[in-house]
């Protein structure tokens, strides 16, 4: 890993001992798991992660807690867990970027010794049985009203058409094509099949990809993510700590945030530039990091498109490349850059941002299996919310500096 | 896709009052700035006077998208086109653009504003319809 002489507002500002690191990761039965309430699979990924690091659940003193689309999970969680005294509590909502900017204001907060060790969790319980995946994320059922209503009515219905304008308005800008856009899908669909956590393990190709139905044109079935019930925690504590319990730990060097506030008028970039361009550079400039040094890629890929963009605007490749770096074979298990590699959310478990950070800190622990990326001392995990509204960036390693 | 019903809040109600006489009003600040319907400050200098001016309802394609139609007995729906469009005064506007093949689509085609209820208690909605198809 590079290092460098440079003062760094983040954890190197801090005493080693003090510096964040993440130590449990609790992941509940995920998919189509059915009969529990979002706030039942909160409370037992945080069980989970608590046991996971070899922790007490009394040994929590800061819980962070972050609901899905039925907005199950809250504050009182902290009660469902017994947890008493808490040093720090909240419930946060920056959509996919939640999960990373609570990793964020954890290792503020064990950094500066507001807390010592805080969970951070999301569950959410959208499938219901007997009704479709598309009903789980179709928006509400009273009378709409408003500028949010008077979209839907007229015909902008959930985040597929607003995704899917975006990616066309990058083919039209830059020439990206839906066969590139599904390259990115037959790549995580290869890794999910060496993940045993994924819901989607069946081999796809590309003419798979083609073939499947439309849901928003540029956007095939294939091209957006699926619908899970689930919860996952992760529990943040300081390096000191770390020592002495149970997993390796995983060091919490650089993050960053981007909301670019798109004034959507003339001259915008919306659909061409994301705030990964932003909070990535962040990231790394704190890590004391370059892109270089990244061995693994979580992004966060609610559509294929997500991805691409994302690639582009942390500079795997070019703006405009993301494409023809998508299509040349350089992602999937026989790549040469490890992106997505559980099968990211188009096929593994759509937990929104915890999907790339839990597969984050499971690389970099070297507990990947089947679907280990050999090197893998500096992860790069992304969250991104709304329609590519928030960003949150992190940069994991099993090495203390 | 016909428009769906949609009732009027506080926020909405004048551009609501215009949409009923064939108008989108946007807010306009003492300079002359024109910004998006919903903004509570000038998009462009941050003031707060602002008041409802009628747009001219032509616009360009930014982006679009397309639904496909439903299934049902009676065979495939037809598809819907939606569209990202930039107004000549600036902000953009998100609507399905009626009538539309999917192939006449291309960016900075021009468009025109229409207006559609899904039925008569509730508010009228703009729509696209592309403005010179044949050309």
């Amino acid at each position: 890993m590079t290092t460098t002489s440079a003062a760094h507002a983040g954890p190197r500002s801090f005493a080693a001992g003090r510096r964040p690191v993440v130590v449990g990761l609790g992941i509940t039965d995920l998919g189509k798991v059915y009969g529990r309430t979002a706030a039942q699979f909160a409370g037992d990924a945080v069980r989970l992660a608590a046991a996971d690091a070899g922790l007490r659940l009394s040994d929590i003193d800061g819980l962070l807690v972050s609901a899905g689309v039925t907005n199950g999970v809250d504050l009182s969680l902290q009660r469902h867990l017994g947890l008493s005294d808490l040093n720090l509590l909240s419930e946060m909502q920056a959509f996919g970027s939640t999960a990373g900017q609570m990793v964020q204001y954890a290792s503020m907060a064990v950094a500066t010794g507001t807390a010592e060790v805080v969970a951070c969790v999301f569950a959410d319980n959208p499938l219901k049985e007997n009704r479709g995946a598309g009903a789980a994320y179709g928006g509400a059922a009273q009378m709409p009203s408003g500028w949010m209503g008077l979209l839907g009515a007229s015909g902008i219905l959930g985040a597929n058409p607003m995704y899917a304008l975006a990616a066309r308005r990058h083919m039209n800008a830059y020439g990206t094509t839906s066969e590139q856009l599904g390259h990115i899908a037959v790549a995580q669909r290869e890794w999910a099949q060496l993940n045993p956590l994924a819901q989607m393990r069946t081999p796809m190709t590309l003419e798979d990809h083609q073939a499947s139905r439309i849901i928003a044109d540029p956007f095939h079935l294939f091209d957006c993510c699926l619908v899970s019930n689930g919860g996952i925690a992760v529990i943040v504590t300081t390096a000191e700590r770390a020592g002495h319990l149970a997993q390796p730990a995983v060091h919490v060097h650089g993050w960053g945030q981007s909301h670019p506030g798109y004034f959507l008028r003339r001259s915008d970039d919306f659909g061409l530039v994301s705030g990964a361009v932003q909070s990535g550079p962040a990231a790394f400039n704190m890590a004391a990091l370059a892109i270089e040094d990244v061995d693994v890629v979580e992004l966060y890929d609610c559509y294929t498109f997500t991805a691409l963009i994302s690639l582009e605007d942390y500079g795997f490749c070019e703006k405009g490349e993301g494409g023809p770096f998508a299509a040349s074979g350089v992602l999937g298990p026989n790549g040469k850059l490890p992106v997505n590699t559980g099968g990211g959310q188009l096929s593994s478990y759509y937990l929104w941002g915890m999907t790339p950070l839990s597969e984050g800190i499971i690389q970099a622990r070297g507990h990947g299996g089947e679907r280990q990326a050999p090197d893998h001392d500096v992860v790069l995990v992304s969250g991104n919310g709304g329609v590519l509204d928030h960003h949150a960036t992190l940069i994991l390693s099993p090495n203390p500096t | 896709m016909p428009v769906g019903p949609v009732v009027r809040d506080d926020q909405t109600a004048t551009f609501f009052d215009g949409t009923a006489q064939g108008l989108f009003l946007l807010p306009h600040c003492p300079e002359g700035h024109a910004s998006s319907p919903h903004a509570q400050q000038c998009d462009t200098c941050g003031a707060t006077d602002l008041s409802w001016v009628p747009a001219t309802g032509d616009a360009t394609v930014v982006s679009w998208a397309v639904i496909p139609g439903r299934l049902s007995d009676a065979g495939a729906g037809s598809p819907t086109v939606l569209a990202v469009a930039e107004l000549t005064e600036g902000p953009w506007w998100w609507s399905q653009v009626v009538d539309a093949d999917p192939a006449q689509m291309m960016v900075g085609a021009r468009l025109a504003m229409r207006f559609e209820r899904h039925s008569p208690e509730h508010e009228a909605v703009p729509v696209f319809a592309l403005a010179n198809p044949d050309s």
